[in-house]
């Protein structure tokens, strides 16, 4: 059956047409379609599985990888940098193995469109020694996770299936199984203590050999399915490209257009490669280059003379691939001496064109996030203070000058204990929202309460994971879970700020936080109920829709507004004066209030309209 | 066949609706495409630009100097991205009239003008000027049907609706060559 899908949705049908009923991920771009998309299949088709977010990738790995053991069919979901978090639970679990099958497909995302670190998944599969298959188009991303779920089960180990963002968000038509003929597999327990309990030194010692056995058998595997039949097929020309994942399509394409003949070879699984058997193909070549994404994996697995690649220089080392590097890399090899055909046109003098300004994404028009930023910088100085920040939306604070530090998921609370041990001086403010406060920033509050760290954690609790694409969190499922009570679990009071377009209440309580805080000895710990524009379950109760416009005669164009607050809407006009973009505000209402010193941001009646 | 396009905007433009309705034009006729779209933090009201390649290709961008349009729903991206063209490219954006001369063919429409004006919701600026590509461009390789269709198939309800701005775009188009 042919269908248009993107490559997220690719691997959830594969998922399915695998017989995998137990996914569970965290959310991280490019990776988060995949689960919801599960769980669209699951409820369109009625399917008894287990489809759901984890409260982190550690959780989510661990939860799928027991499911493995008992001989269901699982998969984990999560994005590179999700990997780093799950990656204890990943090292062990390669060395114990499962009966069923189970694949981690972890999202990578060069040029860093989406993410802190451009990190490649693939070189991790090495360290864990488990294989990883790289797929180049939705098509491939479909095939391989079947593909991925079935070599998992035949060799008892983990498999990595690691999509890049120009696969998982991808759109082609697809080739896939006609029926959804579902047949799960039940999960049954089997006591076996020394494998699944091995302790150090023995079991684990007897479970390495296995685990490097595993790998001689997995290469041997790659070179007869993968490998053989196209080295076989080699003319043995000048130059042999070896590709990965999407860099097959990018050189098949550059090779094409700029007429340079040269074998291919598409490399399914980048690790773990059958070295000895390639060595003897590649010594056939003048010149042999690898072209893959992002990293040197397959690159310093074979490692020969004529082989070249980003440690010779002859590739690009970071950012997203392009024709135009993989003709560069060719330039170099000396393979083509024709002209640069990937070279913007020059535009000539006689057609001058205006400075295209920066559009950096930005909070939406409306979102509470923002008021709380313009709040916290107005009471506690910077000069006098130290913002450290986490990721979420929030992250885009930025731009208002209110965070002063990024590291990481959680890592807000526990630099917060750093700096306010380092440089006490200060007023340390940090900011988490609800996801990420629940994906690892409760083991550092509790670090903080129980060191007595002085400093302000504001919790911005929107009840959704809004950067990602508003996947559920833990405690908008479930009421119990209740974020003030998990704080005042961790041995500190929590003060609770119900969000309202007023934004100077929202000041204000800041204000007597400041006093808490004078008196505290300790962490102060805020909860901020807001909302997520976006999320038109909650957002209707928060938003008035009034019709807001700056009244020109009393705009003193102080820029306050503009470079404080930046909602979106707010520009100057040719008059020298800030006008509201009436397609971008939504109106909320809050820069009505304790906004502008002249007040002339005024509503308008909607009768006058 | 072989048609590159890269479609423009900001994050909340829609621009993705539209990668989606062309990706259908092209599964419609069984014609092979390969299309990048924008999600997660680039959807924040950032600048996007999804590319679109009909025809025989294996990866997924487009580079510079090889796009045959763009398709710009505001005017700065469309000039942020116009060394995608190649020199026989075309241009159709939403401007207004201080948009620069090019040495592109260049289809213009002030979609924003339109909608203040109450013509069309500002949310279907992207059907918009899908229409105006029908209405000016005549190379473009799916047919005012075909493209009907597939925004049908997109979104059944809003389909009567996105029809009448559609027509709108169509002869705005049609306008712009003259
Ligand atoms: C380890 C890790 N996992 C996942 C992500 C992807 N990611 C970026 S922000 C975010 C969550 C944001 O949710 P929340 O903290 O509630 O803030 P909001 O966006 O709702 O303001 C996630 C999951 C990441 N950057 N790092
Ligand atoms: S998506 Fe929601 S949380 Fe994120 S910036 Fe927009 S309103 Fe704020
Ligand atoms: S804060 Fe008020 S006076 Fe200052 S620039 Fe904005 S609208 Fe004008
Ligand atoms: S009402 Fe004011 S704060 Fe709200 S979206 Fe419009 S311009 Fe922004």
């Amino acid at each position: 059956m042919k269908q248009t899908l993107m490559g997220n949705d690719a691997i959830a049908w594969g998922l399915i047409h695998a017989n995998v009923d137990m996914v569970s991920g965290y959310p991280g771009t490019p990776s988060s379609e995949i689960l919801t998309t599960v769980q669209k299949i699951k409820k369109q088709l009625n399917l008894p599985m287990y489809a759901q977010w984890a409260t982190n990738e550690k959780v989510g790995f661990e939860v799928a990888y027991a499911g493995a053991i008992t001989g269901k069919r699982t998969c984990a979901t999560m994005k590179q940098v999700g990997l780093n978090v799950a990656s204890d639970a990943l090292m062990s679990a390669s060395y114990i193995g499962n009966l069923g099958g189970m694949l981690l497909v972890c999202a990578d995302d060069p040029g860093f469109h989406s993410s802190q670190t451009e990190q490649d998944s693939r070189v991790f599969a090495k360290f864990a020694r488990i294989p990883v298959l790289d797929p180049a188009t939705p098509q491939d991303a479909y095939d391989f996770t079947k593909l991925g779920v079935e070599l998992s089960e035949h060799f008892q180990t983990p498999v990595m299936l690691r999509p890049v963002m120009r696969v998982s968000h991808a759109r082609e038509i697809i080739e896939m199984d006609d029926e959804t003929n579902y047949q799960p597999k039940e999960g049954k327990f089997q006591r076996d203590i020394p494998r699944w309990g091995a302790v150090p030194r023995n079991d684990r010692y007897l479970q390495g050999i296995e685990q490097l056995k595993r790998v001689e058998a997995i290469k041997a595997y790659n070179w007869e399915h993968f490998l053989k039949e196209q080295f076989e097929k080699c003319q043995g020309k000048e130059l042999l490209i070896i590709a990965s994942g999407t860099g097959y399509g990018y050189a098949k394409e550059t090779l094409s257009e700029c007429g340079v003949e040269a074998d291919i070879i598409k490399v399914i699984m980048p690790y773990p490669l059958p070295q000895d058997q390639i060595k003897e193909y590649t010594q056939k070549y003048d010149k042999v280059l690898v072209i893959e994404e992002t990293y040197p994996c397959i690159e310093e697995q074979i490692a020969t003379q004529n082989l070249f690649g980003k440690n010779t220089n002859t590739t690009q080392l970071i950012d997203e691939m392009s024709k135009a590097e993989i003709l560069k890399s060719l330039q170099k090899l000396e393979i083509y001496r024709g002209e640069n055909i990937y070279e913007a046109l020059e535009i000539s003098k006689e057609y001058p064109l205006p400075k295209v300004e920066a559009r950096p994404p930005a909070l939406c028009p409306g979102c509470p996030h923002r008021d709380l930023f313009f709040a916290i910088t107005k009471v506690f100085k910077k000069k006098k203070a130290i913002y450290p920040s986490d990721i979420g939306c929030y992250t885009l604070g930025l731009a208002q000058g209110a965070i002063d530090s990024l590291l990481c998921m959680g890592g807000s609370v526990s630099m917060a204990s750093g700096y306010s041990i380092a440089d006490p001086e200060k007023t340390v403010v940090a900011t988490i929202g609800d996801s990420t406060f629940f994906h690892s920033g409760i083991p550092p509050l509790i670090n903080a309460v129980y060191q007595n760290h002085k400093f302000i954690l504001v919790i911005m609790d929107n009840s959704t994971t809004a950067m990602t694409g508003r996947q559920t969190t833990a405690e908008r499922e479930h009421k119990d879970i209740d974020i003030k009570k998990v704080v005042e679990g961790c041995g500190v009071a929590c003060h609770e700020y119900f969000y309202t377009n007023e934004l100077s209440k929202t000041i204000d309580f800041f204000k007597d936080i400041k006093k808490v805080y004078e008196q505290a000895d300790g962490p102060v710990v805020v909860v901020a109920r807001e909302f997520c524009v976006l999320d038109k379950e909650r957002s209707k109760e928060f938003l008035p829709s009034l019709s807001v416009m700056v009244d020109e005669e009393r705009c003193v164009a102080c820029d306050l507004c503009v470079s404080s607050y930046k909602c979106p809407p707010m520009a100057y006009n040719a008059n020298g004066k800030v006008e509201i973009d009436p397609f971008l505000c939504i109106g909320c209402g809050s820069c009505l209030d304790a906004l502008c010193p002249t007040d002339a941001f005024v509503k308008i009646d909607k009768g006058d309209k | 066949m072989r048609y590159q396009s890269v479609i423009a905007g900001f994050g909340g433009q829609g621009v993705v609706f539209l990668v989606k309705v062309l990706a259908i034009c092209a599964g419609n006729r069984n014609i092979p495409f390969l299309g990048t779209e924008n999600h997660g933090m680039s959807q924040r009201g950032g600048a996007v630009s999804c590319h679109i390649k009909i025809g025989d290709f294996s990866s997924p961008l487009i580079d510079t100097n090889q796009a045959d349009l763009l398709i710009g729903l505001e005017a700065q991206e469309s000039l942020r991205n116009i060394s995608f063209l190649h020199k026989n490219g075309k241009v159709v954006t939403n401007a207004d009239t201080n948009f620069p001369r090019l040495p592109f063919v260049t289809a213009k429409a002030d979609g924003f003008a339109l909608a203040k004006q109450g013509e069309f919701p500002i949310q279907a600026l992207n059907v918009f000027m899908l229409g105006v590509v029908l209405g000016s461009i005549e190379d473009f390789p799916f047919s005012q049907e075909e493209v009907r269709t597939a925004i049908e198939q997109m979104n059944a309800k809003m389909a009567q609706q996105n029809f009448k701005v559609l027509e709108m775009g169509i002869e705005a188009g049609n306008r712009s060559k003259n």
